[in-house]
């Protein structure tokens, strides 16, 4: 590093002449991608609040703390496989976060269909995927009687997190559903054809903390 | 007087320095006197008191002289000097070694006051709103566990408990531990504790956080439900000490007091004598008649033990022990017999006939004849 | 430096009101949104006021005003404390002081997203209805468990407010917290990406500096009260047990088990002491401003002076046991937070110093606001000393939870920001309307609140040090304090009635002058700052005419040494003086 700042071109000399730069701090981002960043640091604080709340409650409890792989298990050709729904689920999400990829690609390229079928799909899959965990939740209520305040395997602060966690992370999905949609339409509709299509980089950003944020939910609660 | 009034502002801020002085060294109120081995705690006051005493001083009279000697004029010009890193980096480390200095001896007494000396006598402090209750190990030298509910079962359809902290089990022992049965139980707000012992006080809650405090002692610490805390002192001087409570805990948390006797270690061991255990108040529990038994548990779940209490003594509302067909006053100076017509209508419109010396504080209880009818027997039976 | 790029907002269309409302009401204007919140926090702040004056007649005079029971006093408190730091003193200093001065400040049109700015101040309107519901008589009144919340007793019987008032606390804060998420946003991205030509971070004016550092400390605590809201409705409202361990309630023994009241303590001061800087802060920049351009001298050691405001916002973040040292927390953490906590002290006293030596060797107009700041400094230092009693763990023992921690918080984050907020407004009064504001009133009504405050707190440290505990309705003689302790708390009530009063004097100097005050010019205070260059006053929707300003100069070259004039406006090219 300092070696770089000998010769004046080092990454650090040039976050320095950014950070001292007037009229933009970060080059060429647009204010709504910079907000877009801003907000997803505040919505980590708000998601490593929830888990570490959980952590903490977790490993202070006294009574008994249900065995994920068992809980999460779904019966398949007569055999219960061990987090089968769960498995099924980030693998539908990563899958997501892929095809989003592909359509901030092709939005650089302004090929308005392709961004609009691929944000679709989307869109789809997130939908398919908080399908999934109302079937998972209904099963939990159902079949084994976890509820939000109960757990007939223990601790109560089971059900009250997992319902909490997933349910405040399903809204999130649920929301960047709509949200994916209406940028979709609006694309098709031609409304950025005379500006950029940053808007859905933007939506892509969105979408792939969503993604990221059930890969540390995934660990917390069904990997410990 | 035309310069006075040039530089009232200098003036005034140079007054506020020193009347803040002023007022430190003539004023009546200081720290009350202490009456346990934590002077040092006093001492670490007086060493931070000092020293951001003078920093207080020193920065006002500078700024009350800065602004008195740098005041406005036309021809005037200020210095142009946007920076003076020599004096920037000397303020900085005056300042940190002023912070060190304070800190050290703080952190010093901070270790003392977390390790508890190994010969240290134990009592426990209950807290609920809004009253105190004590515990000595007793013989054994364990205290008992305790439980706040029991028998415990988990099913899908919900769980289900009984309580086990009731006005028979005041304290939540849990039954079927040796340890609990020689425990004594001091069901009263007073305490006492002897003198020059090593006292390590270990804290709980029924409900919610309270903060067992005697400012003489200068410890203190809030107590958590479902945690057990600590701290400890040793006493230095015998009296009476006022019990405080220190965390905000319900619409009567400045009524929850008690008293903290200091005794040499004689007139202290007779009154733990005289103290019962829990095997005692078991032993002297009468099977009760299924009405009033049925009347104690309306009682105990609706809360009225939390201002009433069975043993006379005076918490948020008058004592029940006693009242049945006593003649009691009124705070408007008038007189009344506590018979069934009058305690039902202290049920059930508790605000009409206020008991002389009781705030209007108890919301109205609407009961199903049945429960009624079992609660006054209880009354009843409470009274002889 | 370059300064050849064309600003991209240059290029961005201002959305122009057609109508009446569109202008006034739901405008999309920073300085339209600024006064709205400026009035609403203005408007609710006098509501906690006069909360402020009922408890200390209580507490001077118990019995005196029968009706007042334990349940009114406890929720007075509660709701005293909450709408000073939050809607208040928050709403104020960024919702009104950050929506004025950032874009003016940087040099921009308007924040970045004004439609979101709009969203943002009409939720924080529903926020303060939803808190204010909780006087709606039905509901059982607002709660009464104190600012902090505190589970289990929050939602038990025997807490005044324990069904629906704490609902509406909890609720207002949550839709609070997306209030202020869109504005903060905002503000954050208008000064990274917004500024003009040539201006340089390190040319921001520390106002800007103050707002951005304490909107960042915004953005990233709310989240952990946020959660910590949720998780106490669900508690209250679906039965979980995240906070309530099992517990006999008022003789019930709930249902709740295993949750962890210590859990909540965490995440409110994860919250609650960034909080202290995120009025403060504002407050440190809005002084720092006020003090050098009313002393006609460059703020000293300005470099200095925006490292301590980002050193305090990060070690911010590492001290919030310290309101947890008699909590019951793990002993060892006393170690830790109280280290940290004096570590902070010393950027603070940095900032001190420089405040102080500004003053020094300079050429001072003892203005109005610059009365309000000297106040603001001194009664700074007071409440920081009394911050070090308190963060040194053994010493914050015995004095936890009495007096002087009530002397010591409105000291240092009450009285101090609102001595800023006071002088902040009477030096940009001018700019906003275009008129100034009468100094005969705004001096009687600066001695009366600066000494009439000094008055109540400075002695209540006393108290605190013979051990009068906060928060009870009433004081018993007791035997460890002098009855004389009773006088003084009369003498402090008496004075805060007087200061309570007081304050109308500044609200209707603000009504008075807008009609009929002095016409100020563009630049009254001669002061260097972006602000002060607009073509118009009151700067029109847009602010800067055609063409945005050019920065040569940061904002404090006051004084300067062969300069004909005592001031160097920021647009002012290097090598020329006017």
């Amino acid at each position: 590093m300092a070696e770089a700042a000998q010769t004046n071109q080092g990454p650090l000399t040039t976050i320095v002449d950014d950070w001292s730069s007037d009229v933009t701090t970060f080059k060429a981002v647009p204010w709504g991608k910079a907000m877009m960043w801003i907000f997803l640091l505040s919505d980590t604080f708000i998601f490593t609040s929830f888990l570490v709340s959980y952590m903490a409650v977790r490993m202070t409890q006294t009574d008994a703390w249900p065995y994920p792989s068992e809980v999460f298990s779904l019966e398949a050709f007569g055999t219960p496989v061990p987090l089968l729904l769960i498995a099924i689920m980030t693998f539908i999400l990563i899958t997501s976060s892929g095809t989003m990829a592909m359509a901030v690609n092709m939005g650089y390229r302004k090929r308005k269909v392709a961004v609009f079928w691929l944000m679709f799909a989307t869109a789809m899959l997130g939908l398919s995927f908080v399908g999934m965990q109302a079937f998972e939740w209904t099963k939990l209520i159902g079949d084994e009687g976890v509820k939000a305040w109960q757990n007939p395997m223990g601790a109560p602060q089971f059900g009250s997190f997992f319902f909490m966690i997933t349910g405040f992370h399903g809204l999130h999905v649920s929301a960047g559903v709509v949200y994916l949609l209406l940028v979709a339409i609006r694309v098709l509709r031609g409304k950025y054809d005379n500006t950029s299509f940053e808007i859905v980089e933007i939506t892509g950003l969105y979408w792939h903390f969503v993604d990221l944020v059930w890969v540390f939910i995934f660990a917390f609660f069904y990997l410990w | 007087m035309r310069k006075i009034l040039d530089h009232h502002v200098a003036i005034l801020l140079g007054i506020v320095v020193v009347g803040s002085v002023i007022f430190n060294v003539w004023s009546p109120w200081q720290f009350t006197e202490i009456a346990s081995n934590w002077e040092f705690i006093d001492f670490t006051v007086k060493v931070t008191w000092w020293i951001c005493g003078v920093a207080f001083v020193l920065l006002g009279l500078f700024m009350a002289w800065a602004i008195w000697r740098y005041k406005y004029h036309e021809s005037g010009e200020s210095h142009y000097e946007p920076e003076h890193p020599v004096l920037e980096s000397w303020l900085t480390i005056i300042t940190s070694i002023g912070v060190v200095i304070m800190l050290a001896p703080g952190l010093i007494v901070w270790d003392d006051y977390v390790q508890v000396p190994p010969d240290a006598m134990e009592v426990e402090v209950l807290g609920e709103q809004w009253t105190w209750k004590f515990r000595f190990p007793g013989e054994d030298g364990i205290f008992g566990t305790t439980s706040v509910k029991k028998n415990v079962e988990r099913g899908p359809d919900g769980t289900t408990f009984e309580p086990n902290i009731t006005s028979l089990n005041p304290f939540g022992m849990r039954d079927g531990d040796p340890h609990g049965e020689d425990d004594i139980l001091i069901a009263s707000n007073v305490l006492h504790v002897p003198l020059d012992r090593n006292i390590k006080v270990v804290m709980r809650s029924k409900d919610v956080l309270h903060d067992f405090w005697v400012p003489e002692i200068r410890a203190k610490m809030d107590m958590v439900p479902g945690m057990i805390t600590y701290f400890w002192f040793r006493p230095t001087r015998t009296g009476e000490f006022e019990i405080l409570c220190a965390e905000l805990c319900g619409r009567s948390h400045h009524n929850m007091r008690g008293t903290m006797y200091i005794d040499t270690q004689e007139d202290f061991e007779a009154w733990l004598d005289s103290q019962v255990t829990w095997a005692e108040m078991k032993a002297g529990q009468v099977p009760e008649e299924p009405i009033v038994a049925k009347g104690r548990q309306v009682a105990d779940q609706n809360g009225c033990f939390a201002c009433h209490s069975l043993d006379g003594t005076s918490v948020v509302g008058p004592t029940w022990q006693g009242l049945w067909g006593r003649e009691v006053v009124l705070d408007d100076g008038s007189t009344v017999i506590a018979d069934e017509a009058y305690i039902v209508e202290s049920i059930v419109e508790p605000n009409v006939k206020l008991v002389e010396g009781f705030g209007s504080v108890m919301t109205p209880y609407a009961f199903e004849d049945d429960e009624m009818e079992a609660l006054l027997r209880f009354l009843q039976e409470t009274a002889k | 430096m370059a300064t050849a790029e064309i600003p991209y907002q240059e290029t961005v269309p201002l959305h122009h009101p057609k109508t009446w409302i569109g202008k006034y009401v739901f405008s999309q204007d920073h300085k339209v949104i600024a006064v709205q919140y400026g009035i609403t926090a203005i408007a609710v702040g006098l509501v906690a006021l006069f909360l402020s004056d009922l408890m200390r007649i209580q507490i001077a005079y118990p019995g005196f005003m029968e009706w007042f029971v334990e349940d009114y006093y406890y929720q007075a408190i509660t709701m005293h404390g909450m709408i000073m730091v939050i809607y208040l003193l928050t709403a104020f200093l960024l919702g009104a002081f950050g929506n004025f001065t950032v874009p003016l400040m940087c040099g921009a049109r308007d924040m970045v997203f004004p439609f979101v700015n709009m969203l943002s101040y009409w939720v924080y309107l529903i926020s303060v209805i939803i808190l204010l519901l909780g006087y709606i008589p039905g509901l059982g009144g607002p709660t009464g468990a104190g600012w902090t919340l505190y589970p289990p007793q929050t939602i038990t019987e025997g807490t005044p407010g324990a069904d629906w008032g704490i609902m509406t606390m909890l609720a207002s804060l949550a839709v609070f917290i997306v209030a202020f998420t869109m504005g903060g946003l905002n503000y954050i991205t208008t000064i990274l990406q917004a500024r003009t030509r040539g201006m340089s971070l390190m040319r921001l004016p520390l106002t800007v500096w103050g707002i951005f550092v304490a909107t960042f400390l915004g953005l990233l605590a709310f989240p952990a009260l946020f959660v910590s809201a949720i998780m106490m409705i669900l508690d209250l409202r679906i039965g979980t047990s995240f906070f309530m361990p099992a517990i006999v309630s008022l003789g019930q023994t709930l249902a709740h088990d295993g949750g962890q009241p210590l859990l909540f303590q965490h995440l409110f001061w994860f919250f609650g002491h960034p909080e202290v800087y995120i009025v403060a802060l504002p407050a440190f920049g809005v002084v720092s401003d006020l003090i050098s351009v009313h002393a006609r001298k460059n703020i000293f050691g300005y470099r200095l002076m925006v490292w301590a405001l980002v050193f305090i916002g990060i070690l911010s973040f590492i001290v919030w046991a310290h309101h947890m040292f008699v909590a019951g927390m793990h002993p060892y953490f006393g170690f830790f937070f109280a280290t940290t906590t004096l570590i902070i002290a010393v950027p603070t006293a940095i900032k001190v110093y420089n405040w102080i030596l500004t003053l020094w060797k300079a050429n001072i107009k003892l203005t109005v606001p610059m009365l309000y700041a000297l106040s603001f400094v001194l009664t700074f230092i007071m409440g920081g000393i009394t911050g070090l009693f308190l963060g040194n763990v053994i010493i914050d023992i015995p004095l936890s939870d009495t007096y002087f921690v009530v002397a010591h918080f409105h000291m240092v984050m009450g009285v101090s920001p609102i001595l800023a907020i006071f002088g902040g407004i009477y030096h940009w009064y001018p700019k906003l309307t275009g008129r100034m504001l009468n100094d005969t009133v705004g001096k009687w009504h600066f001695w009366i609140t600066f000494l009439g405050t000094y008055i109540i707190y400075f002695p209540m440290h006393y108290l605190g040090f013979i051990g009068v505990p906060r928060r009870y309705y009433e004081n018993f003689d007791s035997s460890f304090y002098p009855a004389s302790a009773q006088t003084l708390n009369e003498i402090i009530t008496w004075t805060a009635l007087v200061v309570g009063v007081a304050q109308l004097l500044y609200i209707g100097n603000l009504v008075h002058s807008y009609f009929y005050g002095k016409p100020a010019g563009d630049n009254p205070w001669g002061a260097n700052s972006l602000e002060w260059c607009t073509p118009d006053t009151p700067p029109s929707h847009g602010n800067w005419g055609d063409k945005l300003p050019t920065v040569h100069r940061w904002a404090y070259d006051y004084s300067v040494p062969g300069s004909d004039k005592d001031f160097i406006p920021q647009t002012v090219p290097q090598g020329q003086s006017s």
